[in-house]
């Protein structure tokens, strides 16, 4: 008797030592919800964000005649250097310091333009601006005639982030785009990803 | 004689069970909510865990455990988890990518009191209170697990609402998200988002839920054709609110605030490993609240710093710290970027903050290099698990730094501002590299460039109060005044 009181009494320390073995490792009475994940094959665009592509300016088919022809300009900001404006990718950019901010294409011969597109970064965390823009041409690299006078064009991600300027056919071996205001707040100066030329 | 001693024995043993088992009954079940991970990403081969016996999806996010400066540092990546539950669980843990079998285990928060069971391998221990909890193994910091056990959700927005963005379980990719007047937008549990989220000139924004941000599909920012992608960026906004989500694998720094006003951050959760990859940075802020958050990062954890304007009434608290890199709680350096006229830092408070591990530079750092007046800095109830600053090259590894002096980052250089009032009211560090109190330092900069009213008060290092400043190991300089331990 003696045995069994001294054991009764022993587990009974137990249970008041140590909790954990009556509580702890023991699963409480559980209401669980798991939720669960849609079959998936590759990470997608979330749903409640339609893909705004279907909405962007086109471009005309046909070569882009900038693209990595040889480019001049001004000043430029930072490392938002000239060259980023024809390199094909709009995740570069090349932004000038102050206005007006000139940026002539060397087409390398002459071609019968008629539209000139400026692309921003098309991601929406580039907000709405409004940039002036006109264009010149020419045949030598020296006298230059406006084929397209200054405008206002408003960029926006919604259609792209992109503009196109388009005017009567001119002969040019040189397109000189000037920029004369840009209304985003976070900068002094022209913006443009991409500048592509288009006969 | 005997029968009376056995009934006794059995009336107390009925008793016991009753104690033990009664508290399970009077507590009602537990409510657990779980989130299985994207069918396109698999469960972490380093760790199992489960909760109640029910398996959790764990993820290897990126951490580092460089803790010098290197602009090519490669991270690698820890496990990380998390649920949401009111009531009781039981975790479990094994970690068979471990490489050696685990033998022992803490859970950080000391704090808590945690002590988990270790058998054959498994790592059991129980919460009932929602929180961060890391678990390290072997004694190895190398070795850890980031848990994340999150309250049930309240207020979840209505997907029907025009002006929510519901975000579901799943993977998901876009390039930004930008987030305009009245926007809310819910990240479910289970949902892994590859974006950015931006919140520009808005105000009544709203960003909640359970799931990742995770930044892994871009390189470092400063590799060559990366740039700076800000998984939560709020500029010149006002009235925002950040709950309940975890950002990973950012590739720059994480929560970012520039010039904005009355947001609020509640239990966010930040694991960060590559370069620049500050946890809450504000700048130009004011009445800005942080609380119930994690942050373990490859730079400044908590920061401050003037870049357009002054700050004014930014709290942190109840906010969990693991600085892999740079400092802790930093004020600076930049404290004038912007050029701006009379800049101040002011009514800051770092309240109930536990810095789990810092390996590098101070953990308390006001950095005045331009030429604001820093004033009315509070510090309350810090906790340093582990102080073990190495500095560089044996340079800043103070404990508490606090200077005017020109950086790498001034941008006023011939000029200076002044530090006032700043109160240290409870700080305990229980661990330092060496065992024995670290250095701390003050060094103002001229007669119109002092530091001055600063009061340290209930300071314990390794279990011992200190009283003075020559055991606190705080040096000043004489452009210092006021300088006092209570």
């Amino acid at each position: 008797m003696k045995r069994t009181v001294c054991v009764l009494c022993v587990l009974a320390l137990l249970c008041l030592c140590c909790p954990g073995l009556g509580q702890g490792m023991e699963d409480p009475e559980t209401i669980v919800t798991i939720v669960t994940a849609p079959e998936q094959t590759r990470a997608e665009r979330p749903p409640c964000f339609p893909d705004p592509a279907e909405q962007f300016i086109p471009l005309p088919e046909g070569e882009n005649l900038a693209l990595g022809r040889p480019v001049v300009s001004g000043a430029h900001t930072d490392v938002y250097v000239d060259r980023n404006v024809n390199d094909g990718k709009t995740d570069t950019y090349w932004e000038s310091k102050g206005f007006p901010a000139e940026i002539t294409f060397d087409l390398g011969g002459v071609f019968h333009v008629r539209t000139v597109a400026v692309c921003l970064n098309p991601s929406s965390i580039w907000e709405p601006r409004i940039q002036e823009i006109a264009v010149l041409v020419s045949t030598d690299g020296e006298a230059f005639t406006e084929a397209a006078p200054a405008e206002k064009y408003g960029f926006d991600a919604a259609t792209g982030n992109r503009i196109r300027i388009d005017f009567d056919a001119a002969e040019a071996a040189y397109v000189r785009l000037v920029f004369t205001m840009n209304s985003s707040s976070r900068t002094g100066g022209a913006q443009a990803a991409e500048i592509c030329v288009f006969e | 004689m005997k029968g009376k001693t056995c009934c006794f024995v059995l009336a107390f043993c009925l008793a016991c069970l009753i104690w033990v088992c009664g508290p399970v009954r009077a507590e009602g079940p537990t409510r657990l909510t779980l989130y299985e991970g994207p069918k396109t990403m698999r469960t972490s081969e380093t760790a199992a865990v489960s909760v109640n016996g029910y398996d959790l999806f764990v993820y290897d996010v990126m951490v580092n455990h460089e803790h010098l400066w290197n602009a090519n540092t490669q991270p690698v990546t820890t496990p990380m988890a998390y649920f949401d539950f009111e009531g009781r669980v039981n975790v479990r843990v094994r970690m068979p990518g471990l490489g050696s079998p685990v033998e022992s285990a803490k859970v950080l928060p000391l704090s808590f009191g945690i002590e988990p069971q270790v058998e054959e391998g498994t790592v059991f221990f129980t919460l009932t209170e929602p929180g961060a909890y890391t678990v390290v193994f072997n004694g190895n910091v190398n070795q850890a697990l980031h848990l994340f056990a999150n309250p049930p959700e309240t207020d979840v927005p209505d997907p029907e609402d025009p002006n929510v963005f519901y975000i579901g379980p799943g993977e998901w990719v876009m390039d930004a998200i930008v987030l305009e007047d009245n926007q809310t937008l819910y990240l479910s549990g289970g949902a892994v988002l590859h974006s950015i989220i931006s919140v520009h000139n808005a105000e009544n924004v709203r960003i909640c839920g359970r799931g990742l941000i995770d930044g892994s599909d871009y390189p470092a920012w400063n590799q060559p054709g990366s740039y700076a992608r800000v998984p939560i960026d709020l500029d010149h906004s006002k009235n925002v609110t950040v709950e309940g989500i975890s950002l990973v694998n950012s590739n720059c720094w994480n929560f970012n605030s520039y010039s904005s006003r009355n947001v609020t951050v509640d239990n966010v959760k930040i694991i960060s490993g590559r370069q620049n990859g500050d946890g809450f940075t504000f700048q130009s802020c004011t009445d800005h609240t942080v609380t119930n958050c994690f942050a373990r990062t490859w730079d400044d954890s908590l920061v401050i710093k003037n870049y357009s304007g002054s700050t004014r009434g930014i709290t942190f608290r109840n906010v969990q710290i693991w600085t892999d890199l740079a400092q802790s709680m930093e004020i600076g350096y930049e404290t004038d970027k912007g050029l701006t006229l009379d800049p101040e830092i002011s009514d800051v408070l770092f309240e109930d903050i536990t810095v789990l591990y810092n390996f590098h530079k101070p953990v308390i750092s006001i950095h005045n290099s331009d030429d604001a007046f820093v004033h009315d800095i509070t510090y309350r109830n810090i906790t340093v698990e582990n102080a073990l600053m190495q500095g560089d090259n044996g340079f800043n590894k103070e404990l508490i730094e606090m200077t005017l002096q020109n950086s790498a980052w001034s941008t006023v250089k011939d000029e200076f501002g002044s530090i006032d009032s700043v109160l240290i009211d409870g700080l305990t560090v229980l661990n330092t590299a060496d065992g024995k109190v670290p250095a701390s330092r003050l060094a103002g900069q001229g007669e119109e460039n002092r530091i001055t009213n600063v009061t340290l008060r209930n300071v314990t290092v390794l279990g011992a109060p200190i009283r003075d400043l020559k055991t606190m190991k705080l040096r000043f300089n004489e452009y210092c005044e006021n300088i006092v331990i209570e």
